[in-house]
């Protein structure tokens, strides 16, 4: 199903366009992605290193406001990495370190569900400048700032594990 | 032999270049892309509250994110240097290069600049960003991105490099 997915989309304009028919349009989406990961990973990096004690004077419930552009950088990413593998879907189907990227973007996805569903995201609100918080968030925040750095690990093994460019 | 050439040919470079193990150019190229996260997330981090978003968050203790996006710098400075070695005759010869070096030479100088100007003022927290504090955020924002834009454009402008079996260029 993967396969006869991919050969479809392979035939399409986009793909078409994404792979070299349109010669700036895979160099413009890399240069987004980075500008993109680099957004996602340092604003959730400041969250999570304060919830781990790093810059202690900073209250939580302000800094929380800061997320809506990790979330931009997390869609832009979405979006230039759809179109990669749209330009060139079999570099990726059989490829082990993708499996692992989507595999980690997976689990820090549900990472910050648990932070959120659980209510441990309004306790964490709750922290002043100062303030500790709970245990259970320094644990969401550690994992979270090892999947997102390992997401990064995997994207750029993509054409060393694997074989995409 | 040229003296680039004679960089690229050291034990050094050579490994870097040419060993299959993922120690060497996949990990170095890992760390530059880590230090990259840190340090211009947490300058955008910086950026955007100066911008006032975030406003409730008091500016003073953001200074301490000054020590890590200092070790992102060196990490890159380090890791860098030795993806410069492996392919010297081809990256020390493309103008993106350049380019990217006086966009990361600038952005640094605005950080510096953004902790001497907005972080020492006294008046920090007390009264609203200035229009300094403001323009030296928009500055950040625009020079950091540009310096990635550059750094990703060296794979596809110029003399061959990077990963290897890299296919996808702009001829």
């Amino acid at each position: 199903m993967i396969q006869s997915f991919s050969v479809w989309l392979h035939s399409t304009k986009l793909s078409w366009a994404v792979a070299g028919g349109i010669p700036w349009l895979w160099p413009l989406c890399e240069t987004l992605h980075f500008i993109g990961l680099a957004l996602l990973v340092g604003i959730v990096g400041v969250l999570d290193l304060r919830m781990l004690g790093m810059a202690k004077g900073l209250p939580l419930a302000p800094l929380q406001r800061l997320m809506p552009f990790a979330i931009l950088g997390f869609t832009i990413n979405l979006i230039t990495g759809c179109l990669f593998f749209t330009g060139d879907p079999f570099q990726y189907i059989h490829n082990v370190a993708f499996a692992f990227k989507l595999l980690f973007i997976g689990l820090a996805g549900a990472n910050v569900m648990l932070f959120y569903l659980t209510g441990l995201y309004r306790r964490v609100d709750g922290v002043g400048a100062g303030g500790d918080v709970p245990a259970a968030a320094k644990v969401v925040a550690a994992v979270s700032l090892f999947l997102w750095i390992g997401v990064m690990f995997w994207g750029r093994m993509l054409p060393f594990i694997g074989n995409a460019f | 032999m040229s003296f680039l050439a004679s960089i690229e040919n050291t034990a050094l470079a050579t490994w870097i270049r040419e060993s299959s193990s993922l120690w060497g150019y996949p990990a170095i190229l890992f760390m530059h892309t880590v230090g990259l996260g840190f340090l211009v997330g947490l300058n955008a981090a910086i950026d955007f509250r100066l911008l006032g978003f975030a406003r409730r968050v008091p500016l003073a203790p953001m200074e301490s994110f000054y020590r890590l996006m200092w070790a992102g710098f060196w990490v890159n400075a380090a890791s860098g240097t030795l993806l410069l070695m492996a392919d010297a005759t081809t990256k020390l010869t493309n103008r993106v290069f350049y380019v990217k070096m006086v966009f990361v030479f600038l952005a640094v100088v605005n950080m510096v600049v953004i902790r001497r100007r907005v972080f020492r003022d006294p008046a920090i927290d007390t009264a609203p960003v200035g229009r300094l504090g403001r323009m030296l955020a928009v500055s950040s924002l625009l020079l950091w991105m540009a310096a990635i834009t550059a750094g990703r454009l060296m794979a596809y402008f110029g003399p061959v490099s990077g990963a290897p079996g890299l296919q996808n260029r702009i001829p």
